[in-house]
């Protein structure tokens, strides 16, 4: 499914945190927001999700989502956001409990996605057994389970140590690989970036506008930073965003 | 060594009850200091007229008043000696203090006299309606008291035997309480004080159906009673207490019970009495009230009347243990 | 660096505030007490009014459960207890549920609780009296107006308290609004729930004895009113002594519930 953002703003009372966003959500890509703290990025793709309300400009849906999907956009959040009194199994449950579904055709989605995500052996622990990384496999596993048509990640690994961040970046790029699936994903994070998106559009400092939009046209399998084409994308978004990081850095966060 | 002194074990036992107000104390005067507990009704007038004419004074005592809302703490105060002398009903906790060797009673005060108007039974309106007309149709029927023990107790039990009847016997705490359940028919009788029952009665919510004094002719209803020490060890004070307290006491019955004082002294009564009971009141709708809860105050005590409670107590199996005249009452003083 | 002379161990300065309940000592403190007033009483160091004898009340205790008296007392306090407090916290949850969730329920009874929240429900107790009764009514009604306002406080904190992340969570799959609620607004506000009735209970057994201030016979509540008037410490003390193993039986059985309940917390 394909979205355009299109003039999106926004102010919180006499602060402009977007403004007149353009963006093209192309269908099997995944596209990466990224921008120094506080540069209206999370904001912006709860908008994309319907979580928020824009002042102004929209959010287009250019085709009907497919029959299948049964949450076209589908969020995966920073924090997880499991309920802590569900097992990982009842977690993924949730997702789907007011579907018109049978229990048969449920157990078997649920069964499916935890295969997916390797937690079939998991299925009955609580969220607060499990580690970090794992908590946001169970996140994506809820997330697949409602077969969406753009998945909307917020900072997925953020919460994560470098080495869980690592291993979550191979499973999400073999996720993609098996099925290529639409995203955007927002990071403040230059290598999850330039490992994952097929575009990535740099968002400026307070108020947030789209700086730039680099396509980087390689297979998501394989890319490493060693490679010395992907290293180059990295510095050079790096240079763009640096100044921008820096004053923003010097900004009271009195919002 | 006390580990645990009876005042603070006291205060314990009476933490749901108003804490007295006690007035400021004088000072440098050779006059012994006595605290005299009260409750602001007419049948403490005796203290008040013998403080207001000075007859405190002149048998050598400097008194101050501490004001209580009930009786029971005031019993508590007499026995945990934050007051020395106070006047209240003969009820199961006075006579338990007894026992337990902290009360005695001294002297008599308020008591029931044929020919002169005394405690009323009462019917709610309700019950009224439904045909009880007179004590006796109390029967089955339910009989308000403040607590188990209590001169309501005591005086619904008695009137329940002379008639032969039975009733049901609800605790409620306060007169307040009271008053409200009878105004609402949630209980069908009571006894109280004229000056009481009469404006409820007058009022139309209860109905006058009989009089306690039918029931219980000269019935003791309070008493003058002090600590074991204080009775023991310093009689020259309390027999100084009595003399003024008795003075007082005639000066009230001459005036507004016996009315042989003449009008102005019937006025000069009722205005002296204003000063501690009804003060929110002005002074003309406070008259009839004082006029009509005169009772006689007398320092001669009923031992009949005394003994005859003293038997219903153990009788009742309110009080366990010794409940002989001795134990309660200091019989040198009568 | 090194200078062998010198060597020492480094001193532990790390020690203290760090409290931890030893297992006997509680008992042990409570024995000691109870030992202690029982020496006093017997040698007359401690007089008869200021405290009575332990051995005394555990007589007067065991005097009411073979006389049978204690279920008469007791069974009449432990429906009121339950019934009040079941209607209490039953509307206060309800009542706090529905403020931590609608704009006009907060606006309208927030004021509301905060003014009802100071009354001594003691001081009602006679309009009670008028308006259910002077039966049951008016006693069940005061437990559960004293259940009902720390309950509500309680649980709207505790609604107020749930995770928003959960909830827009929920509504990033659609979950439709009572699912929301009753699939992540009730659990996740449940611990707080859960601990407010904690505090609730407690006030429900408190107000028991004032309920049965009013034309109660019997009852603990009753019991301990007429020791009180008639100075029977013995008597006094057994009664409060009940009140504070019901305080303790409850404290218990929400201790179990919380386990139950809310296994998932670890």
């Amino acid at each position: 499914m394909e979205l355009h953002v299109e003039g999106l703003s926004h102010a919180y009372g006499p602060l402009t945190v977007l403004d007149d966003i353009n963006l093209a959500i192309r269908p099997g890509q995944i596209l990466c927001l990224v921008g120094p703290s506080g540069c209206g990025k999370s904001t912006l793709l709860r908008m994309i999700g319907g979580l928020e309300q824009p002042d102004g400009g929209q959010v287009l849906q250019l085709s009907p989502p497919p029959t299948e999907s049964l949450n076209p956009l589908t969020f995966i959040f920073q924090d997880f956001a499991l309920l802590p009194w569900r097992s990982v199994a009842g977690n993924v449950a949730l997702a789907l409990e007011h579907h018109d579904l049978s229990a048969g055709e449920r157990d078997g989605i649920i069964a499916d996605v935890l295969a997916r995500t390797r937690l079939s052996d998991f299925a009955d622990v609580l969220p607060r057994q499990l580690s970090g990384g794992m908590k946001q496999r169970v996140a994506i596993a809820r997330a697949l389970a409602v077969r969406p048509a753009v998945m909307l990640m917020d900072e997925p690994l953020s919460a994560l140590d470098a080495q869980t961040r690592e291993l979550l970046l191979d499973d999400l790029v073999g996720l993609w690989t098996r099925t290529p699936f639409t995203a955007v994903y927002v990071t403040h994070n230059l290598d999850e970036a330039v490992r994952l998106g097929h575009s990535i559009a740099i968002l400026s400092r307070r108020p947030g506008r789209v700086r730039e939009v680099l396509d980087l046209d390689m297979p998501l399998e394989g890319r490493s930073l060693s490679d010395p084409k992907l290293a180059k994308a990295r510095d050079r978004l790096w240079e763009s965003m640096r100044e921008e990081a820096q004053t923003a850095d010097r900004e009271l966060a009195d919002v | 060594m006390t580990i645990i002194t009876r005042r603070t074990a006291l205060a314990g036992l009476s933490a749901t009850a108003t804490l007295p107000i006690i007035g400021a104390p004088a000072f440098g005067q050779t006059k012994t200091k006595t605290t005299v507990g009260a409750l602001r009704f007419t049948s403490h007038a005796a203290s008040f007229v013998a403080k207001e004419r000075g007859y405190f004074d002149e048998a050598g005592l400097d008194v101050d008043f501490a004001f209580f809302q009930a009786a029971q703490p005031m019993a508590v105060a007499v026995a945990s000696g934050d007051a020395d002398f106070a006047v209240t009903a003969i009820s199961g906790g006075l006579v338990s203090l007894a026992q337990k060797g902290a009360t005695k009673v001294i002297a008599g005060a308020l008591r029931e006299e044929p020919g002169i108007d005394g405690q009323k039974i009462l019917a709610s309106d309700a019950a009224f309606q439904a045909g009880v007309k007179a004590p006796k149709d109390l029967s089955g029927k339910s009989w308000a008291i403040t607590q188990a023990g209590s001169s309501f107790h005591y005086m619904g039990s008695k009137i329940a035997m002379a008639e032969g009847i039975e009733m049901e016997f609800r605790p409620l705490q306060k007169v307040g309480a009271i008053i409200g359940a009878m105004k609402s028919g949630q209980v069908d009788g009571w006894s109280i004080v004229p000056h009481i029952a009469k404006p409820l009665a007058g009022g139309g919510a209860v109905h006058i159906i009989g009089n306690v004094s039918d029931y219980l002719p000269d019935y003791q209803v309070t008493t003058v009673f002090t600590s074991k020490e204080t009775a023991e060890q310093d009689e020259a004070k309390s027999r100084a207490f009595l003399s003024a307290f008795a003075k007082g006491a005639a000066d009230f019955n001459a005036a507004l019970v016996d009315k042989t004082a003449g009008d102005d002294a019937a006025e000069d009564m009722v205005k002296l009495v204003h000063k501690y009971v009804y003060t929110d009141r002005p002074y003309e709708k406070a008259k009839p009230s004082i006029v009509n809860g005169a009772m006689r105050i007398s320092t001669d005590l009923n031992k009949a009347s005394v003994k005859d409670q003293l038997n219903w107590f153990s009788s009742e199996g309110l009080v366990d243990g010794d409940t002989s005249m001795g134990v309660v009452v200091d019989e040198r003083y009568l | 660096m090194s200078d062998s002379d010198f060597a020492k161990p480094v001193t532990y300065r790390g020690g203290g505030f760090k409290p931890v309940p030893v297992a006997w000592i509680g008992a042990a403190f409570l024995i000691a007490l109870v030992i202690i007033a029982e020496i006093g009483t017997r040698t007359g160091i401690i007089s008869a009014l200021t405290l009575p004898r332990p051995s005394a009340v555990l007589e007067t205790f065991a005097e009411l459960y073979s006389s049978g008296l204690l279920w008469k007392h007791l069974f009449p306090s432990l429906s009121r207890l339950a019934v009040g407090a079941f209607l209490g916290a039953a509307v206060g949850i309800a009542v706090g549920v529905a403020i931590g969730l609608f704009s006009i329920a907060r606006s309208a009874l927030v004021p509301l609780v905060a003014a009802i929240f100071p009354i001594p429900k003691i001081a009602l107790l006679p309009l009670f009296v008028i308006w259910f009764g002077i039966g049951e009514g008016s006693k069940y009604a005061l437990i559960a107006f004293g259940t009902f306002t720390p309950t509500v406080v309680a649980t709207y904190g505790a609604v107020d308290a749930v995770d928003r992340g959960l909830i827009r969570m929920a509504q990033s799959f659609n979950v439709p609004w009572w699912g929301i609620v009753r699939k992540i607004v009730l659990p996740g506000a449940l611990p707080g729930i859960l601990s407010g009735l904690r505090v609730s209970l407690a006030i429900a057994i408190i107000l028991l004895v004032a309920a049965e201030m009013l034309g109660a016979t019997y009852g603990i509540g009753a019991y301990i009113l007429e020791a009180g008037s008639l100075y029977d410490l013995e008597r006094l003390f057994a009664g409060v002594t009940i009140l504070s193993l019901l305080g303790i039986v409850v404290s218990w059985a929400i201790g179990r519930l919380e386990r139950r309940l809310l296994a998932w917390r670890g």
